[in-house]
């Protein structure tokens, strides 16, 4: 009994994931809940992320995998992510519902001189540490260091493959404002953001984690009772 | 209705049942078997668990729109996360536990004597699975998949003579629209037709086993046996399906597949990596697959490659020692075909593959035949 004490001892650490939402500061060092063991999102940063992402890469970006009412599991009421969909205008002139998928903006390539944005719903999970990368990428605009000769229409990124990017620097800092009264500097959006495509990628890793602790704790004392039981029945052979 | 009541209505009804009764609770096996004899069933165990996650997963799956339908399932089917996950992580535990079959079978020499028909059962279950496996990673539809079956099927269709034909009539032409619908049909008839070959395996390792001495029944003391093992196993099948979800496979296979953009590195999920490494050992996409096909026949042959004429002599020190190195090198094979392409890479591939063959054509006679002396 002693020892199963000191096992949950030793567990409680693990669950500090479970954590309620809360502004907490992830920038510093930069880390995301969701990347740990047993982490799961940080709520408050994925709803801020998706307010970046309405109001900056919505115009540029679609996510069609994801709908209005997968805002609910951000912790939105039927009623907020209802009232978030009304607001926004379809191309037919009509509104959004909670049914339909986030509004894409249908820009033709030629708009990018070709170099069409990705679709960014599944951006996180195709791209190697895909958070850190986001974060990095949007973070990693600098001037270009001398010698190097940037493409024309291209963006010197010390975070993209090859350095140059043609995405415009998206992010100048206080391109919204929070409700929760976080200071929307530059790093701040691109942490939520970030987190927000993360959730975008994985929106089922909570249930996952929470379920599987569970199933996991049970399976460890099935096999115990069972590894039990066997030794119990081999003992009473003759 | 009390027991004996029950049973007499049963048999009336079932006569069978109490024939498996008899059978399970007359003492007829020998004892302190050990736990990894109980791999048969936990592989059978989990192509239970695969048939009923595939099931679910055919309803939806759409092969004209792989990628998609795929996403589909993750994101809007109640707990399709759930069940796709079952069915990747289940790929994961079958082939960990067909390769640790092959690795004992080679280790403690089971391959001899009255095993040899069990031998050739499990490398043919392993071949028949390494196929269906290959064809359920075809059907994730992701990047690598789709170049990997891209590929696949362009060099199938240029092969001569009935091989071309075979492979044209499997893939049913170059990669197209329709080519993914086949290979699903494929993919679900052999992951059926696998079982009859567990049931053929059943049967050869009954026909295998020797008169114990002092024997117990199998039932409470081997039911008991298997429950621990089934158990350990779920929890570790737990693992991977809730804090692994993608182990062993290629991160590129998330991105949607794009003609304008071929993968960098095409390796396939971890099971089949070793058998992609080989191929870099034979030029052209012809000698790939003889290479593959010679790999897998070693172990066919194996049986006979044993000079030791006594199949019943216990395993030497040295020969443990050369199939744990075969086992490190299978997995050095797999892992530098999961490295980024480079010479280095390809020679390391070659050197692991050599020493494959080596172990197999050279080492396994000669060391099995001086240990006889």
């Amino acid at each position: 009994m002693r020892r199963l004490l000191l096992a949950a001892v030793l567990a409680a650490p693990l669950f500090g994931g479970f954590a309620p939402a809360q502004a907490e500061d992830t920038l510093s060092p930069l880390h995301f809940q969701s990347q740990s063991l047993l982490g799961g999102y940080d709520l408050a940063a994925v709803q801020r992320g998706f307010l970046v992402y309405q109001s900056v890469c919505a115009s540029c970006h679609a996510a069609s995998a994801l709908h209005y009412r997968d805002l609910e599991a951000l912790g939105l009421t039927a009623e907020q992510a209802g009232g978030i969909a009304a607001g926004v205008t379809l191309a037919n002139g009509g509104h959004a519902g909670l049914e339909d998928r986030l509004k894409s903006p249908h820009l033709p390539g030629s708009a990018f001189s070709g170099a069409m944005p990705p679709d960014l719903s599944n951006i996180a999970a195709e791209r190697p540490h895909g958070p850190r990368y986001i974060y990095g990428l949007l973070t990693g605009y600098l001037a270009a260091p001398a010698g190097t000769a940037v493409l024309p229409g291209h963006f010197y990124n010390r975070g993209f493959p090859g350095g140059q990017i043609a995405m415009p620097p998206p992010l100048k800092g206080n391109d919204v404002a929070y409700a929760d009264g976080v200071t929307a500097s530059l790093p701040q959006e691109a942490e939520d953001v970030s987190a927000f495509l993360a959730w975008a990628a994985d929106p089922n890793l909570d249930a996952r984690r929470e379920i599987g602790v569970r199933a996991v704790l049970f399976l460890i004392f099935l096999s115990l009772l069972a590894l039990a039981t066997k030794r119990r029945i081999w003992r009473e052979t003759t | 209705m009390d027991v004996e009541a029950q049973k007499a209505w049963s048999d009336r009804g079932w006569p069978k049942l109490s024939v498996w009764r008899t059978r399970a609770e007359t003492p007829s096996l020998a004892r302190e078997q050990p736990y990894l004899d109980t791999l048969p069933a936990l592989i059978a165990g989990t192509l239970l668990v695969l048939a009923a996650s595939g099931l679910v997963l055919a309803v939806y799956y759409d092969p004209r729109h792989p990628y998609a339908s795929i996403g589909f399932i993750r994101r809007e089917v109640n707990y399709g996360w759930l069940i796709q996950s079952f069915h990747q992580s289940g790929t994961t535990m079958l082939f960990g536990a067909v390769y640790l079959l092959l690795f004992r079978g080679i280790l403690l020499r089971l391959y001899k004597g009255s095993g040899e028909f069990v031998w050739l059962g499990s490398v043919a279950l392993a071949v028949v699975l390494l196929l269906a496996g290959w064809l359920g990673y075809m059907l994730s539809g992701g990047a690598v998949a789709n170049a990997s079956l891209m590929q696949a099927s362009l060099s199938a269709e240029i092969w001569p003579g009935l091989p071309g034909r075979l492979a044209g009539w499997f893939f049913g032409g170059p990669h197209g629209p329709g080519t993914l619908a086949r290979l699903a049909v494929l993919h679900a008839v052999l992951g059926v037709a696998v079982f009859a070959l567990l049931l053929l395996l059943r049967a050869a390792r009954k026909a295998a086993q020797p008169q114990a001495a002092n024997p117990v029944a199998f039932h409470p003391y081997y039911t008991a046996q298997y429950f621990v093992a089934f158990t350990i196993f779920a929890l570790i099948f737990a693992v991977f399906v809730f804090f692994a979800p993608h182990f062993g496979d290629n991160p590129l296979n998330a991105v949607a597949p794009s003609r304008l953009i071929a993968p960098i590195n095409p390796t396939p999920p971890w099971f089949l990596a070793p058998l992609s490494a080989v191929r870099v050992l034979l030029p052209g996409d012809s000698g790939g697959v003889i290479a593959v096909l010679a790999m897998l026949g070693l172990l066919f042959a194996l049986p006979w490659l044993d000079r030791s004429p006594d199949p019943t002599r216990r395993t030497g020190f040295l020969y443990r020692l050369v199939v744990v190195v075969l086992a490190l090198d299978v997995l050095a094979l797999g892992l530098a075909a999961a490295c980024r392409p480079s010479p280095l890479a390809v020679i390391l591939q070659i050197v692991f593959a050599l020493w494959y063959f080596f172990h197999f054509l050279v080492l396994t006679p000669l060391l099995t035949a001086m240990e006889e002396k």
